[in-house]
């Protein structure tokens, strides 16, 4: 055989890969379909590989889907869960649920770079949970479960000499996701220090952009979770019309059902996997809780800080505490009620008024499903607020961001009054 | 300065690939570009050993200085004489680095020797084989050049394959003909692209998918649970994924430069007893502990009349080994009991390899015997790195990850 021949044979299918993955990923082409099917799981799924990507969350938020951002309670997906109601009663709108447990501030800012258009002057829910607000804010674990290259490159194509994005590359430095890419390091590093980026790094991270693009069409919607029986479930529970009264009585009864192997109204599965065991160690054990003091303000600045920049309309959900339970944990409501002073002062002053302060209903029976998780009627109280929020028009938002908001003095502020 | 650890990304790959690519061309024509291969090892070394890791560069600048001049003077002196005591105090000179960086760890609250550097194991490996060489006078000459070239070999530097003086240096000069070559070249294809299925897909998926996992769920659970079981298969999957993978391209890297790296992996887990586990698991090393450790042993015993049963010889021997392999793992009790548990499997699987002779006719000899023998070797394996994993460790005295 000749040389060139048998060269061909050994590095033939090398060169050919090479090619092929040039072609798949490198270069601008090449947009898959996503189908209505894929869509309506993802907007489900809350799995991280979708959370990470912008594929399935630009094409359902072009359509109807609004996202829905909050944390762990988006999975208690009861029959009076958003996405049951939205779907049973046949609304305009759709949630598109973002975050699962473990996801804060900072992971919904970076969640956010790639859906950026989407977001502009449209409507969207944020539920935030006070349990973020801890000292050190998001733990760099969880951070790194939700956190993709896509998302710092789509920020980075962007990113400018402000104090968002200063922050924003600051406070991704301190995780160890910002140095799983030698070249993206540096380009954070120098937004961080408030320099351009160079020509040569524009163009890697335009090439970098294509390829992890195609990686995320490609693979992220190969294993989504399928909950839609979940919803199903959930609308078979309700009636035919909307009436207020007899859902209340149904979450009531459901609430009640779901409720009978402990004194805390807490969920019987949540009791017996999370709690039955351990439950005896817990008394007391937040009593020197707060969440008065954190690097979570800051974070949250930055989501707000996004959403005025593309003059997104939200509504904030700030849910309360299972009454029982914090009386048994020892929780301080006092530190509850600052927190949520400061909080709202935090969104009012800067123009963020569609606020819904639930932090009175943790002693309403069924409210939670378990400790700190909305459930049953605490479900039906949100839609009260945001069906009218999404379905009818709103008044344009004007937002007026304060860098005040990111400094350590703010973060270690304590004592806010509302007036 | 830019600093890439060895296989470690795409990056590496590509670089190389460009590297390499005139001692391919060299080679296709017949042609050894010694002097470029040089060039570009050092450019590797530097690449590994420099920027970030500088001082790993500098300690095995110091080491290879060191080592280098005790082979010459070692060389120097057994050409005259050929005393014991000199011999030991050379091979002792010549692990005392490997000792201290191993020790330190231990005595130093996990604290790194400075003299520490990747792949000092495998080196001072090949010092000691040159030195053992030197004495029995397999090796008549002493060639600075040709030992830094075998030491430094930059493809197998980190982690082996632990090559022989004798058998690189013959493929170092020797001229490989066309055909032959583009066997190698096919052969070094075939080895890289499996490596990259073994360490980039399967290693990644075992090692950083399911082994966090299970490591969570099972610490979570606390003391022996199902957990720690699927943890055991999950780690042995992923360390023999990611050594094999590395073996793979390191063996293939060598092929394109000419140099015929023995292989480090046969199989393993079709192994049918503990005794043909460590003839196809890291192969290269339990060659080297079967040759300068386990047969020196036997055979001073025997010449010295120490020992009259050969049985005992056989199993101290192993005791010897498997122990001194353990402790070249690390001084931490899971290694050392790693070692042990080795020995014990070894010296078992001995006893029955006598028994079955003797019996035969009694014994019956099947697929499903066979399929048994694996399943049982397999699971023991599986188990002595449970204990390797120092997840155990974890799991009793301190419950959580780091």
């Amino acid at each position: 055989m000749n040389v060139f021949k048998k060269l061909f044979k050994i590095f033939g299918p090398v060169l050919i890969a090479a090619l092929l993955l040039f072609i798949f990923l490198i270069s601008p082409f090449g947009v898959k379909n996503i189908s209505q099917t894929t869509i309506q799981k993802a907007a489900l799924s809350q799995s991280p590989n979708v959370f990470k990507g912008t594929a399935v969350k630009e094409a359902a938020m072009s359509q109807n889907y609004v996202p829905f951002f909050g944390s762990s309670e988006l999975s208690r997906m009861d029959a009076l869960h958003p996405s049951v109601l939205a779907q049973k009663y046949h609304r305009d709108y759709r949630p598109f649920l973002l975050g699962s447990p473990g996801t804060q501030s900072l992971t919904h800012y970076w969640g956010m770079q790639g859906i950026r258009k989407q977001l502009t002057n449209k409507k969207a829910v944020f539920i935030i949970s006070p349990q973020w607000f801890v000292k050190k804010g998001v733990d760099p674990n969880a951070f790194s479960f939700y956190y993709s290259n896509l998302e710092t490159v789509e920020w980075l194509r962007q990113a400018g000499n402000t104090r968002m994005d200063r922050y924003a590359a600051s406070r991704l430095l301190t995780m160890p996701s910002a140095s799983s890419s030698e070249t993206l390091e540096k380009c954070i590093l120098k937004v961080a220090a408030g320099q351009q980026l160079s020509s040569t790094e524009k163009t890697y991270l335009d090439l970098k952009y294509n390829m992890l693009k195609h990686e995320d069409q490609m693979f992220s919607m190969l294993t989504l979770k399928d909950k839609r029986s979940l919803i199903e479930t959930g609308e078979k529970q309700l009636p035919d019309t909307y009436n207020t009264a007899k859902l209340n009585k149904i979450a009531e009864n459901l609430g009640k059902a779901n409720t009978t192997n402990n004194r805390f109204n807490v969920d019987n599965n949540f009791w017996n996997k999370r709690l039955k065991k351990s439950y005896q160690k817990l008394r007391n054990e937040q009593s020197n809780f707060s969440y008065i003091k954190s690097v979570e303000y800051s974070d949250f600045e930055l989501v707000l800080n996004q959403f005025a920049k593309q003059n997104t309309n939200v509504l904030f959900i700030i849910p309360p505490i299972n009454q029982k339970w914090a009386d048994y944990t020892g929780l301080s409501m006092n530190m509850i009620h600052q927190f949520n002073r400061k909080i709202k002062y935090q969104l009012n002053s800067q123009g963020f008024n569609n606020v819904v302060d639930l932090s009175d209903d943790g002693s309403s029976p069924y409210f939670m499903q378990d400790t700190i998780h909305l459930g049953w009627k605490g479900w039906l109280k949100v839609d009260q607020y945001v069906n009218p929020f999404l379905s009818k028009k709103q008044k344009a938002p004007n937002y007026k961001i304060n860098n005040y908001f990111y400094t350590k003095n703010w973060q270690q502020k304590e004592n806010i009054s509302l007036d | 300065m830019p600093n890439i650890q060895p296989y470690q990304n795409p990056t590496y790959f590509l670089i190389l690939g460009v590297a390499l690519l005139p001692i391919m061309i060299g080679m296709l024509f017949g042609k050894k570009l010694h002097w470029y291969q040089t060039l570009i090892s050092f450019a590797f070394l530097v690449l590994t050993f420099g920027g970030v890791k500088w001082e790993q560069g500098i300690a095995l600048i110091g080491y290879i200085v060191f080592e280098v001049c005790l082979i010459g003077l070692y060389h120097l002196y057994r050409k005259k004489k050929n005393a014991t005591w000199v011999f030991c105090s050379a091979v002792i000179l010549a692990i005392i680095p490997l000792v201290i960086v191993k020790v330190t760890p231990a005595f130093e609250n996990g604290q790194v020797a400075l003299i520490g550097f990747l792949g000092i194991s495998y080196l001072t490996f090949k010092v000691v084989q040159m030195i053992m060489e030197i004495r029995d006078g397999i090796i008549k000459e002493f060639k600075p050049w040709l030992v830094l070239q075998f030491l430094l070999f930059f493809p197998t530097i980190s982690s082996g394959p632990i090559d022989r003086y004798r058998r690189f240096v013959k493929d170092y000069n020797k001229i490989v003909t066309r055909d032959k070559y583009l066997n190698l070249l096919d052969k070094a294809v075939w080895y890289i692209f499996l490596g990259f299925l073994y360490k980039f897909i399967l290693a990644y998926y075992f090692g950083s998918r399911l082994q966090p996992m299970v490591a969570q769920l099972a610490l979570s659970h606390g003391g022996m649970s199902w957990w720690v079981v699927a943890y055991t298969y999950v780690y042995s999957m992923h360390l023999f994924f990611d050594f094999a993978g590395y073996s793979l391209f390191a063996v293939g890297i060598s092929y394109i430069m000419g140099i015929e790296t023995p292989m480090n992996f046969n199989r393993p887990f079709k192994a049918h007893n503990i005794k043909d586990f460590w003839n196809r698991w890291h192969m290269t090393l339990s060659f080297w502990f079967r040759d300068y450790i386990y047969m020196r042993l036997v055979f001073f015993i025997m010449k010295n009349k120490l020992i009259k049963s050969r049985i005992t010889i056989a199993n101290l021997g192993y005791l010897t080994l498997f122990l001194i392999m353990g402790f070249w793992h690390g001084v931490t009790w899971y290694y050392i009991v790693y070692g042990l548990f080795h020995a014990c499997a070894i010296i078992l699987c001995d006893a029955w390899l006598r028994f079955k002779k003797k019996h035969q006719a009694r014994i019956p000899s099947n697929k499903f015997t066979e399929g048994l023998a694996i399943f049982i070797t397999f699971n023991t394996v599986c188990f002595s790195f449970l204990i390797f994993s120092g997840f155990l460790n974890v799991l009793f005295f301190h419950g959580t990850l780091n």
